[in-house]
């Protein structure tokens, strides 16, 4: 007998003993942030989130400048990103020609593991005074009167944090997408080609055919956006003021923990008012996975 | 029909141009930080002390990789290890409620931003020690992979026929050795591959070192209980100053870490082009 069942035993145990060190950790992180926050929301409760001003001297904070900066740069980022993203997924699916797709595949998981810092340093010196001279200057001197672009745009601010994020979640995107475009039934295209349909025609009915896949993909990336830090913080501009407009500059709420962390031992409240901030985080990420992972679960289902 | 012709034609037309404009960014950024980040980067550049501020000259990030590649390792070790037999457990044991639940919360996990990890590190091993340590960056940047490492083991498991598994156990050799020599040696190339991942995450993550390991940048490694650094994050602390010579350091030090993941990469794609064949 080489084997025993104490051996087994012990083994099994080990297995348990790290599967339950994971999720410790988990619930772990969110204790700590929980308890180090909590002093921010007894103080303040809810003018917390509602409230606009960063004053350490008076120990008198309020996240709703970061929040909003979160919302609008993955806002503007998610709305760039869909198009090119299922774009992406169905060019490198349906149009080039069979031997380029797995080059043109590796070209976007590349990108999408390509380290964020990376993509910060880029985006400072490369893309934003592309965007401040082609993009940003223009709309603004042109139609400055629309509120949207009325600010002077710095090169730095809410708009290139925006476009950054979208070029960094769209390989991500696109290949959650086509992971469901390659997973949809053959027979369901056959069918629309057997009834004269052009590809296009065949491309959009699969497309509505793995939809739940393309919010799975795009919810997944938005959530993505809203908790990248470091590229963000590289390019945001980092002020704590309310967005007047796209070109404004502003802080996001991970860029904001970033750049404030550093100096914030030095006030009482400061800590807690970042791991608040962190919580808020936790939350929001926490329910644009959920809904994701519930579309993708759909998904699994259906096929 | 000629007019659902034209547009066939004209939609695949944006699709493709949309799909282009997509991919011409990697291409810039790998061009970009080559020809900018290279002209610094030779072998005085991988081992010296950075730059002062003004003045002097490039120097080079020595103390920085020496950094990353131990906060690599440990990392991999730790976060390895209970990824490893996390992701075994939730193959195997995937009825049971933990392996749910764990499973569940690592896809949550996968996704979080990973500066609340960095928070969380710094709560639990730097304020109670009251100094930046390696060690917590090392524990961070476990954590960071754990989730990666742990379903993507999960995926390599599953993926053995179930015929295989029976054929193994009826061996009559222990559960361990069925499971870490039998099942593992059909499973390497997906291990491998979680490894690689996990490997390329903890040398390109910077969120969980902002506040765990400082950035002692004038130190080599001077124990795991004190301040190290590591490339991302000289890149974004020099990146982000006002001084030209720091720039530069930044750049060559991405020129640096973009060959790490790009080789990590190319080795993984090695490896999963095996699997195929």
């Amino acid at each position: 007998m080489r084997w025993s069942v104490k051996g087994m035993k012990v083994f099994y145990a080990v297995l348990i003993f790290f599967t339950f060190t994971s999720l410790i950790i988990i619930a772990g992180i969110a204790v700590s942030l929980i308890t180090v926050s909590s002093p921010i929301f007894m103080k303040y409760g809810l003018d917390f989130v509602l409230k606009s001003v960063w004053n350490p001297v008076t120990e008198d904070y309020g996240i709703l400048p970061a929040l909003l900066g979160t919302l609008m740069t993955s806002t503007i980022a998610i709305l760039i990103a869909t198009p090119l993203a299922i774009s992406l997924a169905v060019f490198s699916s349906e149009i080039i020609p069979q031997r380029f797709r797995s080059f043109m595949n590796s070209i976007s998981d590349l990108m999408a593991s390509l380290p964020s810092v990376i993509y910060g340093l880029w985006g400072l010196y490369v893309l934003a005074p592309i965007l401040h001279n082609y993009i940003m200057l223009p709309l603004h001197n042109y139609l400055g009167f629309i509120p949207l672009f009325s600010t002077k745009p710095t090169p730095t601010n809410l708009f290139t944090a925006g476009v950054l994020l979208a070029i960094m979640i769209v390989p991500f995107a696109s290949s959650i997408v086509r992971e469901a475009y390659a997973a949809a039934p053959y027979n369901l295209k056959e069918a629309a080609y057997s009834i004269g349909m052009t590809k296009w025609e065949v491309t959009k009915i699969t497309l509505g055919y793995i939809k739940s896949a393309i919010f799975a993909g795009l919810f997944l990336a938005l959530g993505r956006a809203m908790g990248e830090t470091v590229a963000v913080a590289m390019v945001v501009g980092n002020v704590p003021n309310i967005p007047k407009s796209l070109f404004d500059v502003g802080y996001t709420i991970s860029s904001l923990i970033a750049n404030q962390f550093p100096n914030a031992q030095a006030y009482e409240y400061m800590v807690p008012a970042l791991y608040g901030g962190a919580t808020l985080l936790f939350l929001v990420g926490l329910i644009m996975n959920l809904v994701g992972l519930y579309f993708v679960r759909k998904v699994m289902i259906k096929s | 029909m000629n007019k659902r012709k034209l547009k066939d034609k004209i939609m695949l037309g944006v699709i493709s141009l949309l799909a282009i404009i997509s991919a011409i960014p990697i291409l810039m950024i790998i061009i970009n930080i080559y020809a900018e980040g290279l002209k610094y980067v030779n072998l005085s550049f991988l081992i010296n002390f950075p730059p002062p501020p003004i003045g002097g000259k490039v120097g080079g990030i020595g103390p920085a990789l020496v950094g990353s590649l131990i906060l690599m390792s440990l990392a991999l070790v730790i976060g390895g290890c209970i990824g490893f037999f996390t992701g075994l457990y939730l193959s195997e044991f995937s009825h049971t409620r933990l392996a749910q639940y764990a499973q569940l919360f690592l896809q949550i996990m996968v996704e979080f931003p990973t500066i609340i990890i960095g928070l969380f590190a710094y709560s639990i091993l730097v304020a109670p020690l009251k100094r930046f340590n390696a060690f917590a960056g090392a524990f961070a940047l476990s954590i960071v992979i754990i989730p990666y490492i742990a379903l993507n083991v999960r995926e390599a498991y599953k993926s053995i026929p179930h015929s295989l598994k029976e054929a193994a156990f009826s061996l009559g050799i222990s559960h361990s050795k069925v499971y870490l020599k039998v099942l593992l040696s059909t499973a390497r190339r997906g291990v491998l591959t979680a490894l690689l991942i996990g490997m390329a995450k903890a040398a390109g993550e910077t969120a969980p070192l902002l506040f765990t390991i400082l950035g002692a940048t004038f130190l080599y490694f001077e124990g795991l209980d004190q301040p190290i650094n590591a490339i991302p994050l000289l890149i974004y602390n020099f990146a982000s100053s006002p001084y030209e010579r720091w720039h530069q350091v930044a750049w060559g030090a991405s020129a640096v870490l973009l060959s790490i993941i790009l080789a990590i990469f190319i080795i993984s794609r090695l490896v999963i082009k095996e699997v195929r064949m």
